[in-house]
């Protein structure tokens, strides 16, 4: 097949230089290739290049938002950046939710996915739908929906456990330092543990079902096989999940930012709403800009390990 | 394949399963129901179902802003889905099929972007925009959706035209196409199903986005649905069934579409990771 292939481009490549001079070819499809990629590259160049290199740039200066003056001031942002128990606790914070996205979600997505695609059936199609379906919703409605379950008044959640007789925190689910992230890590998981899913599933559903069949003959039960031939072989699909969940744990904003702003008292800060923070309600536009290099570092690290572990390139 | 099966075990994987999906449709029931209901009575039983459906909360939320942050968010992505696709497109065709200077250092460039945090750029972003007086302007926030919106589409097309059957190319350049001709009326039109990906993928991303629109359009005239359901929040500290009716109907536009699509949903964005 690929010989055949082969073949046929060297004859209309063979053609291509009967009809055409070579050279003139060659000038003129750079130049349509040029014209082709030119919308997209120059597109990507100002909106994105461009403020990227001045972000790297400005995180040397001091400077407000709007100030037309900036002032050099060399590596101080960054001093000022590792000497800020704030800074730290918003790394620590993205790393709490990296972690318990993943311990989270993808355990519940795998399981699922495994039950569904093995385990049942009649629904499949139902329970897909209804997992699926907080994807399509915003982050943000998600979190206004949160915010009014958590509530200390009229929330869903103290009324349920005031039924069952469990006493709700005195502070409230978001406004208790030490619950504040897993409140937020548990709205997150409701909105996106059909999506690690839904990814797992259409992996296991490439499993040959031959293999499940030979097993089946030697005996085994479906948690066996569960362990022994859907895991392994769903490997490459699973690692693509869990880089996928890493990557929006290291650039989630949307859900903190409406939840808790990063509060109470920063015990809830993220980088993405300590950037945000710093820049726009605090006007220190050049000390975001050295927080923001560093968050671009992590994404860059995790979006070169993604390229890695995924066939898509 | 289920031959083996006992059906009292398979039947139990349904106890778990069904609970688990409880917790997960518990809260949209909860936001549609809550939203028929009076305040009184969202409070004295949240859980039953609206005895007397309160339509007037979806009025009220309708008008105070929604009807219009709707008509924005559409505009807003309906220009960019399109500009993305067809940007992207172009893009990856030449990236795949294609030779030139600078191709491939090109391409990773451009790839890269899709790890890139918007967060990132936000401050320059700002002090780009504002300079440029494209603050709270339509083409000031499609601008950046559109480039941020490019790497993982142009990802996405290249996979789709590096596997494009050469014949069709080699038959059109025979009966002496050019470049032009070729991209536009046989390349574009015979990839429709993959710019069809590309543009549901990118229709759920920039109707939900939030961060870019937040820092750009600041008048209240030019909210987007996100943006404008962030700023209830908070307004409507009495009026919760109103709160919940907002946000009912600004879920209910993508709900709907993914109801209508939902295999083509779950395909492209659930096939991405392959």
């Amino acid at each position: 097949m690929s010989q055949n292939r082969l073949s046929e481009r060297t004859v209309s490549v063979l053609r291509r230089v009967r009809t055409d001079h070579p050279a003139r070819l060659s000038w003129r499809e750079t130049r349509d290739a040029y014209i082709l990629v030119a919308p997209a590259v120059i597109l990507f160049a100002i909106f994105v290049i461009y403020p990227l290199i001045n972000t790297v740039l400005l995180s040397f200066y001091q400077y407000g938002l709007t100030d037309p003056d900036i002032k050099f001031v060399q590596f101080d942002n960054y001093i000022r950046l590792f000497q800020d128990p704030i800074f730290w606790r918003a790394l620590r914070n993205n790393g709490s939710i990296l972690v318990g996205s993943v311990a989270i979600q993808v355990t519940i997505g795998v399981v699922l996915a495994a039950v569904l695609s093995r385990g049942i059936r009649w629904g499949k199609t139902f329970f897909r739908t209804l997992h699926f379906a907080p994807i399509v919703m915003s982050a943000v409605a998600v979190g206004v929906l949160w915010q009014l379950i958590y509530d200390p008044g009229i929330g869903i959640l103290n009324h349920t456990l005031r039924g069952l007789n469990i006493r709700p925190p005195v502070q409230g689910w978001l406004g208790d330092p030490n619950l504040v992230m897993l409140s937020i890590l548990l709205a997150s998981a409701w909105q996106y543990t059909g999506y690690v899913m839904t990814i797992v599933l259409a992996g296991m559903q490439t499993v040959p079902t031959e293999i499940y069949e030979a097993s089946g003959l030697d005996g085994a039960n479906e948690v066996q096989n569960f362990f022994f031939i859907t895991l392994p072989m769903s490997r490459n699909v699973i690692i693509a999940a869990i880089l996928i969940t890493m990557i929006g744990a290291v650039k989630v904003f949307d859900i903190v930012y409406v939840l808790t702003r990063g509060g109470p008292a920063n015990a809830s800060q993220v980088l993405g709403t300590y950037i945000y923070y710093n820049a726009f309600t605090l006007n220190q536009a050049g000390y975001a800009s050295a927080i923001a290099v560093v968050l671009l570092v992590i994404a860059l690290i995790f979006g070169v390990l993604q390229l890695r572990f995924t066939r898509q390139v | 394949m289920m031959l083996k099966r006992n059906p009292l075990i398979s039947n139990l994987v349904y106890i778990p399963l069904i609970a688990y999906s409880i917790l997960i449709a518990l809260p949209m029931v909860w936001m549609v129901s809550s939203a028929l209901k009076t305040t009184r009575e969202m409070f004295s039983s949240p859980f039953s179902l609206p005895t007397n459906p309160q339509w007037g909360n979806f009025v009220q939320a309708w008008n105070s802003g929604i009807s219009g942050y709707l008509i924005n968010s559409f505009f807003i992505t309906l220009v960019s889905v399109t500009v993305i696709v067809m940007v992207s497109a172009m893009a990856a065709y030449a990236f795949a099929r294609m030779k030139f200077f600078g191709r491939i250092p090109l391409y990773l460039i451009l790839i890269a972007g899709f790890a890139v945090p918007v967060h990132t750029t936000l401050v320059p972003l700002y002090r780009m925009l504002n300079g440029a007086d494209l603050l709270n302007t339509y083409p000031g926030v499609i601008g950046p959706y559109v480039a941020f919106g490019i790497p993982f589409s142009v990802l996405l097309m290249f996979a789709f035209f590096v596997q494009f059957p050469s014949e069709i190319e080699d038959a059109a350049r025979i009966d002496g196409c050019t470049t032009w001709q070729m991209v536009f009326r046989i390349v574009l039109p015979l990839s429709l199903p993959s710019m069809a990906s590309v543009a549901i993928f990118q229709t759920v991303l920039l109707w939900n986005e939030f961060s870019l629109a937040l820092i750009i359009l600041s008048d209240e005239s030019m909210r987007t649905i996100p943006l404008g359901l962030s700023k209830f929040q908070g307004q409507w500290t009495t009026d919760w069934p109103s709160l919940l009716a907002a946000l009912t109907l600004a879920s209910i536009p993508m709900l709907i579409i993914f109801m209508l699509l939902q295999k083509q949903f779950v395909n492209t964005l659930g096939g991405f990771s392959k």
